[in-house]
């Protein structure tokens, strides 16, 4: 097991807010905080698969959700995994009211914008925690 | 080109092949009148997907081995009518994937053959009634009596009760069957009672019955639930349990109901093939 904080987000496909979570998660671990996040697929962690779950069990993860239903830190946290912060795609999209951010497979210019605000919140609390 | 499927992919994240799953649904959808399902979203929302598989053939998009789509398909009890395994299409074009979550030539290479293929009029499969397509795979061990060869699945997840049956549970769903030495001392089957649909059957209660030339048994469930799948070839073809109970000779599928209390009345692979030994030596 690895101190690495687990950025997930949630499955959201078929919405521009999921695949803004999604994109938001890997700007993450990918580009900005590689050596002390990584990401895990929510699908293996709700079908139990015991890899994953061992892997989030007990360890700081931060949740990225596209939609109200908040699959991901509801899922995190029914398998174990210590929620230190649930991020809320659509309150980020609030703040930038009127504006157009791609569809369900492409962002706009706004919608990049607004992932990149995301990932740097993210980046914010996982350079914060440790 | 291909129209009108629901598509559950993976969607997955840690692997680069979970990122084709996603792309290949998104681009289906994108090109044609296709309604995309989100794998977690749908554990919840009943009434929506429901709707939409029931409207749609279900065409599922795994990306790895660990097929998290074709599971939860089969726990929401979604009609299957078409599965790929995105791994499984790159090892049979020949096409290494990177480690990466960045798809590059190959990877769109695979991406563009897997098109190909589902826009292939032929490859579109009807719906099927009522079955959760999954792949039952089964490693055998054998014992050899004479000139009779008994097989005994040994993976783990199947379960075994003493009455020689076994119990293949994925998810909260099991397959149901007899063991090689049902059919092997029942000789040819000539018979097949199934269960009711949507019968709910107790932990060792009745499941059907067999009947051969020389007796009539009852078939005793090794798990509790409800019947959802009945292997109704076998009515026409009862000698399929002859040939093959495993893959061929299976009963029914059971949507569970308690599992986990079943478990501890249930033996594994290691036990039951002992047990059946010592019982095919005492038929001598």
């Amino acid at each position: 097991m690895n101190n690495k904080v687990k950025v997930i987000p949630c499955s959201g496909i078929g919405k521009v807010y999921g695949l803004m979570a999604r994109e938001a998660a890997l700007k993450t671990v990918l580009e900005l905080c590689p050596e002390k996040a990584e990401t895990i697929c929510l699908a293996r962690i709700v079908t139990g698969d015991k890899e994953v779950t061992d892997k989030i069990e007990g360890c700081d993860c931060i949740t990225v959700d596209g939609c109200p239903q908040m699959c991901a830190s509801k899922n995190v946290s029914i398998a174990g995994g210590r929620v230190i912060k649930e991020i809320k795609v659509l309150e980020t999209v609030k703040e930038h009211k009127g504006k157009k951010f791609g569809s369900a497979t492409q962002l706009e210019d706004s919608g990049e914008i607004v992932v990149s605000e995301i990932a740097g919140k993210i980046a914010n609390i996982i350079n914060q925690n440790n | 080109m291909i129209e009108n499927y629901a598509i559950l992919p993976c969607n997955g994240l840690d692997k680069c092949a979970g990122v084709i799953s996603r792309e290949i649904g998104l681009k289906l959808c994108k090109n044609n009148h296709n309604e995309i399902i989100c794998p977690v979203f749908a554990r919840i929302a009943d009434v929506k997907y429901h709707k939409i598989t029931d409207q749609y053939p279900l065409l599922i998009i795994d990306g790895c081995a660990t097929r998290c789509a074709s599971k939860l398909a089969l726990e929401k009890g979604f009609k299957v009518s078409k599965k790929i395994t995105v791994t499984e299409e790159a090892k049979n074009n020949h096409l290494e994937l990177t480690n990466t979550l960045k798809l590059g030539e190959n990877e769109n290479a695979l991406m563009d053959i897997i098109l190909n293929k589902l826009a292939t009029p032929e490859e579109k499969a009807a719906p099927t009634s009522g079955q959760a397509n999954v792949e039952y795979h089964f490693d055998y061990e054998t014992f050899q009596n004479g000139k009779f060869l008994f097989r005994v699945p040994k993976n783990p997840e199947i379960y075994y009760n003493e009455n020689d049956c076994w119990a293949y549970v994925i998810g909260n769903r099991a397959r149901i069957g007899v063991t090689d030495f049902v059919q092997q001392n029942l000789s040819d089957i000539l018979y097949f009672t199934p269960p009711d649909m949507d019968a709910e059957i107790e932990q060792f209660g009745e499941v059907g019955e067999i009947e051969s030339s020389k007796m009539l048994i009852d078939l005793i469930s090794p798990v509790s639930g409800k019947v959802v799948l009945i292997n109704d070839t076998l009515i026409e073809k009862p000698e399929l349990i002859n040939k093959n109970p495993y893959e061929l000779g299976w009963i029914a599928e059971l949507e569970l109901t308690d599992f986990e209390s079943d478990k501890e009345f249930l033996i594994g692979f290691d036990k039951y093939f002992e047990i059946m030994k010592k019982k095919v030596e005492g038929l001598k």
